[in-house]
């Protein structure tokens, strides 16, 4: 079974995979003929069925039962966007740059700026309109504050098309603020990070 | 022309040129940071170094004229390195902040440092405590600022105010206001403007938008009859309402200028709905209606469209500041010979002599201060000032004061005429008038000396002496409205005609001169009076406090005939639900088509209006900064009038207190008064000594009593202002404002203290 390391691990070329051998195909109407011949009389239906039987009796059942039962997300999963705080001071991490908004492809974010008491840069509001957003995770990426990323929330049936979301509703509450995780997906530092990046020189 | 290659292309430069400017001209690329083509080379940034064959090291392409037959290249290795390490200099401590800075997306620093791809600082330098300068409308940030120094070359060299200054001190070196605490300039926002990162920048627009969300309409100016070319930026207003807002306006900075009118008081619009039952009163008004009377803030197409109900409906029309410099201007043009002035912005810059006559024109009219400016800097021109009182912002400009006595405009024109006209030519012209001419008489009521005259044209002499190619005669509004107007207008035709003079007689309002050319004024009005933009029976209003709305001037499309005798088109910022004049033209008859730019074609070519459709008309500056906007007026031929020249009238006297109508810095009208960042209320000015002989005090309430009637103002002393004339302030005034523009700009009032005092 693959550890959930591993499954977030972008560096496809390191890990191990088991190759799985297959047999050629046959390519003759003779070759093709035998093939026939030799599933039929090999019974695999009925191996086949003994093995659902056999996990029926043992109760080894691997089905989800949806919604009581729910899969883990893969961290690159892309659903309903949140807007996180920093973690230290519980302020808001968008400064406001409209790099998002200018990124996305179905223009549906909006953001209204202005400047603050202490000569700030703040969003006064941001919406995403879910009724036109594909969840390409373009926000996510572009993002240089890592504010807004998508969260595991996929479940926005609703019974109106525009769906949309206000900032409100995608920001960390201010007192579940030891509850926000960090976010591994589309635009946040790869694990080599570290590792790549350069220090600037100082003078003091 | 001197014939040479840039990167094996031939190209010819003419004299004078830099190798830049060619390169510019002809659409190579040479990058720069300091380079501003409307100012000196600064040569602060080396960027635009160029290689040139068989010539050891680089050539700064900014400031050097090519040679004949040179091999220029502007790339190779050695120059991207070097041009590369100059870029990594610039970003040594650069605040990492293009995530909020409001240059970020048109910032040339972040382009350039893109363009020579530097990603990592490997200099460094200890970073400096620097405090962010609040200016009123500008804010300005030192730890963001290169040192390129065009904010300081636009103000010296081209706006005139040189309020700021570099502070020097290694890489401490920062832009500090010229001898004062704080910045007292009049705030033009040029700094802003040319500001090629985001060190200056404007505080109202600061954080509301970022560049690449902003549309650009582009659109001329519609404060002044300089009419100055400009972009409205345009974002919907914000998330809960999509409506279109104006953020901010910006210019073609590199050649064009803007006043902080232009550049602050963008949002004058009135927005309206079409309310049907106003519009129907409209009509039935128009039927009962003799007479429209109306401003000259409107455009080409509106004022066609007056002039088409004139001629159906036998409308009088009255638009008294327009009649009165359409009749400056006829007399002008029956001495003179040409239907037109003969100079204009350009010809002011490129002026080694400049008269200028009864005008403030720093408020007036800052396009040809700053025209002025740019000649005196350029090409070190004399610039004699003759007015009543001293422009405090004139003062780097104005090589000599000429002071004269209110009222006696006619005996100075009189005296300059007789001073600048040779004498063969008084002969010709009319012997006796010049020699009936009571010089001393003049002189004594006029308070100018035969001897300041004569100084004047010493100055002239000099000039002409050394190649002196260019003298211009500049004459306001104070003029026009002068009693005796037509009769100076007689003089100001003459020295046109006979001298090297141009002469310019600047439209006081945004497109009086497109009113006087197109329209029949009259001068009575009659019983029932429809008010467009002025007080009447019936009132259309921009100001949006009449019976019918009207769209304002950055909601309308258009054309207006500037300064420049220049059919400049306007276009729509912001989108007008309500009727236009239009429609009230099409509902009686008079217009038959859909939309009001239909008439641009239409007007009038006797008057030198070309047949050309709006859609067709460019509105844009060329590379090497050639102004292409709508097309020049022509100027035709006019006969030249028999009449003579009348005699000089006893001239007035003017004792009391004697007020000037003039608009403060940043203020022009109504329209500028209504936006948000210009709102503020109209005083009454007075220096030290007009404030003893009125005897006021600063800040007391007064009420006036003018010819135009009571008004409240506060008293206000300015201690820049010298002399016992004091400035009345209208700009805040609203549709009346308009009624009292015909009259003399300066008069006798009596002044009470508001009671309760």
């Amino acid at each position: 079974m693959m550890s959930l390391e591993q499954f977030k691990s972008r560096y496809v070329g390191s890990q191990n995979y088991k190759l799985i051998e297959i047999e050629e195909y046959p390519t003759t109407p003779w070759g093709k003929f035998k093939r026939v011949v030799k599933r039929t009389f090999k019974t695999e239906l009925f191996v086949g069925l003994k093995i659902v039987f056999m996990e029926m009796v043992r109760f080894n059942i691997h089905t989800i039962q949806y919604p009581k039962e729910k899969l883990p997300i893969g961290a690159r999963y892309r659903a309903i966007h949140k807007l996180l705080r920093l973690l230290e001071s519980g302020n808001e991490r968008c400064i406001g740059c409209g790099l998002c908004e200018k990124i996305c492809i179905a223009k549906c974010i909006r953001i209204d700026t202005k400047i603050d008491e202490n000569g700030r840069k703040v969003p006064t509001e941001y919406t995403i309109n879910f009724g036109r957003c594909i969840f390409c995770g373009y926000c996510a990426e572009v993002c240089p504050e890592l504010a807004i990323v998508h969260g595991p929330d996929y479940e926005n049936a609703s019974d109106q098309r525009a769906h949309f979301a206000l900032k409100e509703d995608m920001l960390t509450p201010i007192d579940k603020l030891k509850e926000q995780k960090e976010y591994p997906g589309f635009g946040a530092p790869t694990p080599e990070a570290d590792r790549l990046i350069k220090k600037t020189p100082l003078a003091y | 022309m001197i014939k040479f290659y840039i990167d094996g292309r031939e190209v010819t430069a003419k004299k004078g040129e830099t190798i830049l400017q060619v390169a510019r001209r002809e659409g190579i690329y040479i990058p720069t940071m300091c380079y501003l083509p409307k100012v000196k080379p600064i040569e602060s940034c080396r960027l635009c170094v160029v290689e040139v064959e068989g010539v050891e090291g680089f050539v700064l392409s900014c400031q050097t004229p090519p040679t004949p037959d040179i091999k220029v290249k502007t790339n190779s290795a050695e120059l991207f390195t070097h041009r590369q390490n100059i870029m990594k200099l610039y970003d040594v401590n650069h605040p990492l902040e293009c995530g909020v800075c409001d240059k970020s997306g048109e910032c040339d620093l972040q382009n350039k440092t893109l363009e020579f791809m530097v990603n990592s600082q490997e200099f460094t330098a200890k970073d400096q405590n620097r405090k962010i300068k609040d200016w009123n409308y500008i804010q300005y940030d030192p730890s963001l600022c290169i040192l390129c120094e065009k904010c300081v070359h636009v103000c010296n060299e081209v706006i005139g105010d040189d309020a700021i200054e570099i502070e020097y001190g290694g890489y401490k070196s920062q832009i500090i206001p010229k001898d004062a605490p704080t910045l007292e300039c009049t705030f033009c926002g040029e700094c802003i403007a040319v500001c090629p990162v985001g060190a200056l920048i404007s505080k109202d627009f600061q954080y509301s938008a970022n560049a690449w969300e902003l549309r650009r309409v582009p659109a001329a100016c519609a404060h002044c009859s300089a009419a100055c070319h400009l972009y409205y930026e345009i974002k919907h207003a914000s998330i809960d309402n999509p409506e279109p807002k104006i953020y901010r306006v910006k210019n073609e900075y590199e050649f064009a200028n803007l006043c902080g009118a232009g550049r602050f008081g963008f949002d004058f619009e009135n927005k309206a709905v079409k309310d049907e039952n106003a519009f129907n009163n409209a009509l039935k008004a128009f039927k009962k209606a003799d007479t429209i009377k109306f401003n000259s803030i409107i455009t080409n197409e509106e004022a066609l469209i007056l002039q088409k109900l004139k001629e159906k409906f036998g409308f009088k029309l009255i638009n008294n500041e327009a009649k009165a410099y359409q009749k400056f201007l006829k007399k002008y043009s029956e001495f003179s010979g040409r239907t037109l002035y003969s100079a204009d912005l350009e010809d002011i810059k490129n002026s080694d002599f400049i008269i200028i006559f009864g005008t403030m024109v720093a408020t007036d009219n800052p396009a040809v201060r700053y025209a002025m400016t740019v000649s005196n800097r350029k090409r070190n021109s004399e610039i004699i000032n003759f007015h009543p009182m001293e422009d405090e912002l004139l003062k780097n400009v104005v090589t000599k004061f000429v002071r004269y006595e209110v009222g006696t405009e006619e005996g100075v024109m009189a005296m300059l005429a007789n001073a600048l006209l040779s004498k063969e030519d008084k002969e010709n012209i009319d012997k006796e008038w010049f020699e009936d001419l009571d010089i001393g008489y003049l002189s004594a009521e006029s308070n100018v000396g035969e001897e300041e005259i004569e100084d004047v044209l010493k100055r002239l002499t000099r000039k002409r002496r050394v190649r002196a190619k260019r003298s211009t005669l500049i004459l306001g509004e104070d003029l026009y409205t002068h009693p005796r107007a037509e009769n100076i207008a007689r003089l100001a035709g003459l020295i046109d005609r006979f001298t090297d003079f141009d002469v310019m007689i600047i439209p006081p309002r945004t497109n009086t001169l497109g009113v006087s050319l197109i329209c029949d004024l009259d001068e009575e009005e009659g019983e029932f009076v429809i008010g467009y933009n002025t007080e009447g029976d019936f009132v259309l209003s921009a100001l949006g406090d009449g019976d019918l709305d009207m769209p304002a001037l950055n909601q309308q499309e258009g054309t207006f005939t500037n300064i420049d005798k220049r059919v400049v088109p306007t276009n729509v910022a912001l989108p007008y639900e309500g009727y236009v004049l239009n429609d009230i033209a099409r509902a009686l008859g008079v217009s038959d088509k859909e939309y009001t730019i239909e008439f641009t074609k239409e007007l009038p070519k006797e008057k030198g209006f070309k047949a050309i459709d709006f859609d067709e008309l460019p509105n844009y500056f060329t590379n090497a900064g050639q102004e292409e906007r709508g097309y020049i007026l022509e100027s035709n031929k006019v006969a030249i009038s028999r009449e003579r020249v009348e005699e000089i009238e006893e001239l007035p006297e003017f004792n009391g207190i004697v007020v000037y109508r003039c608009e403060p810095v940043l203020q022009f009208n109504p329209f500028t008064a209504k936006t948000h960042q210009l709102n503020f209320s109209s005083e009454l000015v007075g220096s030290k000594q007009f404030s003893i002989a009125a005897k006021l005090k600063d800040g007391d309430e007064v009420v006036i009593k003018t010819s135009f009637g009571e008004i409240k103002r506060v008293f206000r002393i300015d201690t820049s202002l010298k002399g016992t004339i004091g400035l009345l302030e209208t700009f805040d005034m609203g549709l009346s404002y308009f009624d009292i523009l015909s009259d003399y700009r300066y008069q006798v009032i009596k002044i009470e203290k508001a009671s309760g005092q």
